[in-house]
């Protein structure tokens, strides 16, 4: 146990010993000067925006679900207000402000993320195309520098929103590498980024297309696959298997608390897919009768692992310890420079759980929303790269920010 | 071309007859066969790439679909496919090389992009991976740099542009012809170094096995493997002295002939069972075998029993290495190995017919023998329980074969045939 080790109690005393006397100079020394990011910080820093997002998505409406969400909405508007009034970035240029619109960048991606069927990294990319039209900078540098301070609004308002950050560096990256761009006069550079902008909603979905032929290979007739929680690639493979006249069924988690997996049954059932519904805690008992087990992922991370919702990790530590393979379908713009070790590497990414009953305040709740499956239990990642072991993905990642 | 079709059918019946053995053979011959399809191609003044795809394509379906095993699904000389779609990564290497030299600093990328364009138009045959394929960009892997950039241009206006290529190749139509026949010739000479690899890659293996066998070591192998014998040898005329053991390779026992081979080269060797090998694996300081095909995820496809031996050496952590030459690098997943990359062979390996012709009477009782005989060849062995690859390229993990695998084959290439889709 590391917090029992001697190197870390003395670390732990130090700390307690410097932050308690309020010494004025160690305090200048600790706290950091404050910065732009902390007026942008999301105004409920405690909840992850991605991930109830997500949630008013995918989850399953029942009556008290919707009594909920309505309660959201109006919180979720009030959140917008507050955000707006907060992260509003002054985007005019320098000295030249004709108007002095303000725009805000968070205002834009919140809107875009609002729509179902738009994926998070699309939505960012958007934003930041809303951004480079509002603009008024006359040389390609005052743009980047402009797209940079919006890009980094963006990622500190949602810091648990890997797709978020992936995009938003995808995206830094095409605008400041481009060899195209080069040689273009300002004007049409700026109209170029802005179309690839708005073409990325095209390469999402054909990403997934792609995803869903390439994965068709492993579905195998007669094969039970076991998947967890709603995830849009997913259900894009199943589709194009039932479609593709294959035989199979589909077990499916409940996904609690969001209830995704319902979601998820639902739209197999449509299809006529023969569909189980097992609780999150029924896993290794129906594992012997699993096929494979496929899942989506929030992110992909350097090491090839992959972060997705609460209750991936254990999945697939049960399906290795069976033998069973685990794969995982992601677009490639999922893919993220973080290097998570375990699962509290990550900053946590808290959302509110509903247990139908008062829980007393003394009891704590556990209420992360997603897990770490380090890639020694995955076996393949379909990817629109390709099919790729998880070891490729370092590969990609290092061959794009070399 | 009626010489080609003769050469084809010809090669064809020798595979259909099993009078070539081994993948080296075959990769060696198949290579030499579509050499002289090549040669023998006409090349019109456009699109000459695409004339050459075409044609390879043809026999590389033909050679594949005439496969000896039964399921029509995976052929089980996966060398054969192999070197057809190398010879077709070839072309469109030599073709984009040879564009972007002819007008440098000119879009060139975009006029090779169009000629598989029109290449593509040409098989509206549309199995799942190679729509998955098309919709990606041509030689360029597709990876994250490109996302943003190229994929809808060259998928958006296929027509357009390949018009437009096709004027461009009246206007300069002197300059093609010379360039057409470039490209012929740099691609047989590609080709040439492909078989002259295949000829040499045993050396090449060879060459690195001083690296790998210490002195007094104990070597374990299975069966028969001309790699593994040179392999081995190579060893010992750097002067190394160490301990094989032979298991014998049940049913062909070819590990008999592999002992006898060694001991002829002065080799110290032990033959064993098969079923021995647990027994003696904890003595063993590294097992060496031979590798019938590897696939993209670092699998192995090798002769049976190899399997067993991999457990066995992951059992006591002995390190469990494959010989194999580039032309066995698979470009597909092994789905379902056992099955459909396996090819079973006749009783008379395992029993004498004569002995227990009784039992195999379907005369008898229900109309079926009540004595069944199953002979596979080939084994799969996970890639976790190979611990090194060996190539002609140097030692590589069983998680890096993907990039040897996006060196050698383009995405284009990986699904030759097309009834499979409609059979599936």
């Amino acid at each position: 146990m590391w917090w029992r080790s001697a190197s870390f109690i003395l670390d732990r005393q130090q700390e307690q010993n410097t932050s308690f006397p309020p010494n004025p100079e160690s305090l200048l020394l600790s706290s950091p000067p404050p910065s732009m990011a902390d007026s942008l910080q999301n105004p409920k820093p405690d909840i992850s925006a991605y991930y109830q997002t997500r949630a008013a998505h995918h989850a399953v409406v029942t009556s008290d679900w919707l009594a909920q969400a309505q309660a959201a909405v109006s919180l979720q508007t009030n959140d917008d207000v507050s955000s707006g009034s907060d992260g509003r970035v002054a985007l005019t240029g320098g000295g030249t402000g004709v108007d002095n619109k303000t725009f805000s960048v968070i205002d834009e991606f919140n809107s875009w993320r609002k729509q179902p069927d738009l994926a998070e990294a699309v939505a960012a990319i958007r934003a930041l195309a809303a951004v480079i039209r509002a603009s008024q900078a006359t040389t390609m540098m005052e743009l980047e520098i402009e797209l940079k301070k919006a890009s980094d609004s963006l990622k500190a308002w949602d810091a648990t929103s890997i797709s978020l950050t992936a995009g938003c560096d995808l995206f830094m990256r095409y605008v400041t590498r481009t060899s195209a761009l080069e040689y273009e006069d300002f004007n049409s550079a700026r109209y170029r980024l802005i179309e690839r902008a708005e073409k990325f909603g095209e390469i999402s979905y054909k990403a997934r297309r792609i995803i869903a032929m390439l994965s068709q290979d492993f579905i195998f007739d007669g094969c039970t696959i076991l998947v967890h929680g709603f995830s849009r690639v997913v259900l894009e493979v199943l589709k194009t298997a039932a479609q593709n006249k294959k035989h199979f069924r589909v077990f499916c988690t409940e996904g609690r608390p969001d209830r995704t997996g319902l979601r998820l049954s639902n739209e197999l059932a449509k299809l006529d897919v023969p569909v189980k519904l097992l609780i999150d805690s029924a896993v290794a008992y129906t594992m012997d009768e699993v096929d494979m087990v496929l899942v989506g992922a929030d992110g992909v991370v350097e090491s090839g692992g992959i972060i997705n919702m609460m209750g991936t990790y254990q999945i697939a530590l049960v399906s290795h310890s069976m033998n069973k393979p685990v794969y995982v379908a992601a677009e490639s713009y999922k893919f993220a420079r973080l290097y998570p070790l375990d699962q509290k590497d990550m900053g946590p990414a808290l959302r509110t759980i509903d247990f139908g009953v008062p829980i007393p305040s003394k009891v704590e709740v556990e209420k992360s929303a997603r897990d770490y499956t380090p890639p020694q239990y995955l076996t393949l990642l379909f990817t629109d790269l390709g099919v790729l072991t998880p070891s490729v993905v370092s590969d990609e990642l290092i061959q794009l920010y070399l | 071309m009626p010489d080609t079709q003769a050469l084809v059918n010809d090669f064809l019946n020798k595979l259909k007859k099993r009078k070539i053995e081994g993948s080296q053979a075959t990769a060696k011959q198949t290579a030499e066969l579509l050499r002289s399809v090549i040669s023998q191609t006409r090349m019109p003044y456009t699109n000459q790439a695409a004339a050459l795809i075409h044609s390879v394509k043809a026999v590389g379906e033909r050679l594949i679909a005439a496969n000896p095993v039964g399921c029509m699904h995976v052929m089980a000389e996966l060398a054969v496919g192999n070197v057809v779609r190398r010879v077709l990564h070839i072309i469109r290497e030599e073709d984009l090389s040879l564009t972007t030299a002819a007008m440098a600093g000119l879009n060139l990328s975009a006029e090779s992009d169009d000629e598989d364009d029109t290449d593509r138009d040409n098989h509206p045959a549309l199995s799942a991976a190679a729509i998955a394929a098309a919709s990606r960009s041509t030689l360029r892997p597709p990876s994250l740099q490109t996302l943003l950039e190229d994929v809808p241009d060259s998928a958006a206006v296929p027509h357009t542009s390949s018009s437009g290529g096709d004027s461009e190749g009246k206007s300069k139509s002197a300059d093609k012809s010379s360039r057409s026949r470039k490209l012929k010739h740099d691609v047989i000479e590609a080709v040439n170094e492909l078989i002259q690899d295949i000829s040499t890659c045993h050396e090449l293996i060879a060459e690195q096995a001083v690296e790998h066998i210490h002195q007094n070591e104990v070597i374990l192998t299975l069966g028969s493997s001309r790699t593994v014998l040179e392999f081995l040898c190579a060893a010992k005329e750097k002067k190394r002295s160490f301990r094989v053991f032979v298991a014998e390779g049940a049913p062909r026992y070819q590990g008999h002939l592999l002992a006898k081979e060694l001991v002829t080269r002065g080799l110290q060797t032990t033959l064993i069972t098969d079923s021995a090998v647990f027994a003696m694996i904890s003595r063993v300081n590294m097992v060496i075998v031979g590798a019938h095909a590897v696939m993209a995820n670092g699998g192995v496809i090798a002769p049976v029993g190899l399997n067993m031996v991999a457990l066995a050496a992951q059992k006591h952590a002995v390190p469990f290495v494959v010989l194999a030459g580039s032309h066995k690098l698979c470009p597909l997943y092994p789905h379902h190995p056992e099955v459909l990359l396996n090819e079973l062979r006749s009783p008379s390996e395992l029993l004498d017919f004569g002995e227990f012709s009784d039992c195999l009477d379907f005369g008898s009782g229900i109309g079926a023998p009540l004595l069944h005989v199953v002979n596979p060849t080939f084994d799969y062995v996970p890639p976790k329980l190979v611990s090194l690859f060996i190539t002609d390229t140097g030692g590589h993990n069983p998680s890096y074969m993907y990039r040897l695998i996006a060196d050698y084959y383009s995405a284009d290439d990986l699904v030759l045939e097309r009834r499979t889709t409609s059979g599936n």
